[in-house]
């Protein structure tokens, strides 16, 4: 569906894409991932065709988001970083004049303010709206001529947990339907929830990629954390997996019926992403 | 070129809800009306036709070309001018629809200055194709400076001088200041003004082949060159 190569993109001076390359398959919801200043709007604009790359190739469906772009816009949504409604209208005007620019049914409009739970509001003015509510009438405008691939640049940024629930509830339904995404963030724990697969973008280059089950297999350190009973305590042992003098003590814990609870010690991804970059990624 | 009327459409029918909201436009086709009633009622001793005229060149400057530039800068600076950017809108598309709404108000606004004024009643047409022609020049040139400012701030300050040169130079000109009327022949605002003379005198459109050419040509290239500004921006 999407294919990058060999990206590069500066600003001036300023190096923004080191050469980044990846793909993203029909139906998978792919992460960018990365802290501020790695390059995932610029990567973003470029695959949207609002900005030039200086090196390198993108395409979507095969084509060129640029030189083909009558041919991208109607299959292609994006949530900008930047919320960008005309805050004079109305919810319900925005979203008609979207729908008559891609000359899509307006009845689609009711059916995705009803998804999320904006039908009351279509007749309030933008500017009365709360982040969260700008967020989603952003992401159902991105929606309306139903796209085949959509791009969500930092969709639940500054949201409160129950917002960013929300809209990631509708995400996952959106794939499930087919609907392929591209999303940036600099949450881990949404793009392990929501991603398939995952970039880590560092200073313009990709440090690490793959799906999170697997990054987490990898970079795992083969420990189990073991709680066992001593006494009246809980006691908490850290064990290796790959070692004799482990599977003698569980042997015998389980024996002694003290053995109440055994974890893998897997990393997190922001674990992850401390161990390949050695920073921290606020 | 393709263009499609129901993009252009959706853009004016986006305009029009958005003007009722905005109070600074508006103020702007309210000042001619009120500027031309002023100097008709309680300005002794004009000649035939002067306050029309300097209401009408007062409206297609600053309404035209005010307007238009504010409309577009407020786009940029709020980023909702991507979503045209992105939309299957062409940048024609863009342009027409959006300097439409501004077009249609200044013929009306127009209509509503020639009736004050009265006595031109008869020269309406020529008056109005002369109008037409000159905001329509106007308006691209308006969303010229919008597109090149850097915001809203920024507009006024790149416009102001634009438009003063524009509404005031062919007005000096007219009272006889010589370097104004060579400074005049390099502004179709001047073409405009001059039309208007020639309208008010009783001339026919025989007379007015230049100002009329002039007029084409300028929309013709203020046209060319936003199309490329806009182009290249949107890319940048
Ligand atoms: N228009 C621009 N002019 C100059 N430098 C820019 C411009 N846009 C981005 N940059 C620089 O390019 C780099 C990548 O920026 P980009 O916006 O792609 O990062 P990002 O990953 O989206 O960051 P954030 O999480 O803050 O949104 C940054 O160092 C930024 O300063
Ligand atoms: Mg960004």
């Amino acid at each position: 569906m999407i294919r990058v190569e060999n990206l590069k993109k500066r600003y001036g001076e300023k190096v923004a894409l080191k050469g980044i390359s990846f793909k993203v398959q029909p139906g998978e919801i792919f992460g960018l991932l990365g802290p501020n200043g790695a390059g995932k709007t610029t990567t973003i604009k470029i695959l949207t065709g609002q900005l030039l790359p200086d090196e390198g190739e993108a395409k979507i469906k095969g084509k060129d988001p640029l030189k083909d772009r009558e041919k991208l816009r109607p299959v292609m949504g994006v949530v900008p970083e930047q919320t960008n409604l005309y805050e004079r209208l109305t919810i319900g005007q925005n979203l008609e004049f979207f729908c008559r620019l891609y000359n899509c049914n307006l009845q689609n409009i009711d059916e995705y303010l009803r998804l999320v739970d904006l039908l009351d509001e279509r007749d309030t003015q933008v500017k009365k709206l709360s982040k969260g509510m700008r967020q989603r009438v952003l992401l159902i405008r991105a929606l309306l001529h139903r796209p085949e691939v959509l791009f969500l640049d930092e969709p639940t940024s500054g949201l409160d947990p129950s917002s960013a629930d929300n809209i990631h509830r509708l995400l996952i339904r959106l794939n499930m339907e087919g609907l392929t995404i591209l999303l940036t963030s600099h949450n881990m724990e949404e793009v392990d929830k929501l991603c398939h697969r995952v970039a880590f973008l560092d200073k313009g280059s990709i440090v690490v990629m793959g799906s999170p089950e697997e990054l987490k297999l990898k970079y795992t350190n083969r420990k189990m954390k073991v709680l066992i009973k001593n006494g009246q305590e809980l006691e908490e042992r850290i064990l290796e997996m790959d070692s004799e003098e482990s599977a003698r003590l569980l042997a015998e814990w389980i024996q002694q019926d003290r053995l109440q609870a055994i974890h893998s010690c897997e990393p997190t991804l922001a674990d992850i992403f401390v161990m390949v970059t050695g920073r921290d990624i606020t | 070129m393709i263009i499609n009327k129901g993009r252009i459409k959706a853009i004016l029918i986006k305009e029009s809800q958005d003007i009722r909201k905005n109070t600074n436009v508006i103020y702007m086709y309210l000042l001619p009306i009120v500027l031309t009633i002023l100097w008709e009622r309680f300005i002794p001793g004009m000649p035939e036709g002067f306050a029309l005229g300097f209401g009408l060149m007062f409206l297609v400057v600053m309404a035209g070309m005010y307007v238009p530039s504010m409309i577009i800068a407020e786009e940029k600076e709020k980023k909702t001018i991507e979503v045209l950017l992105l939309s299957p809108a062409t940048p024609a598309e863009v342009f027409i629809g959006k300097g439409l709404l501004t077009f249609i108000l200044i013929i009306i606004t127009a209509i509503i200055l020639i009736f004050i004024s009265g006595n031109q009643l008869a020269n309406l047409t020529l008056i109005l194709l002369a109008t037409a022609l000159t905001s329509i020049f106007s308006i691209f040139l308006g969303m010229m400076v919008g597109l090149l400012a850097q915001n809203q701030m920024a507009t006024g300050v790149i416009g102001l001088p634009v438009y003063l040169i524009l509404l005031l130079v062919p007005q000096f000109a007219m009272m006889g200041v010589e370097l104004m009327k060579n400074i005049g022949r390099f502004l179709p605002t001047y073409y405009y003004f001059d039309l208007l003379r020639l309208i008010i005198e009783g001339k026919g459109l025989g007379e007015m082949h230049l100002h009329l050419s002039v007029l084409f040509g300028s929309i013709l290239i203020t046209f060319f060159v936003l199309l490329v500004i806009y182009n290249k921006r949107g890319i940048e």
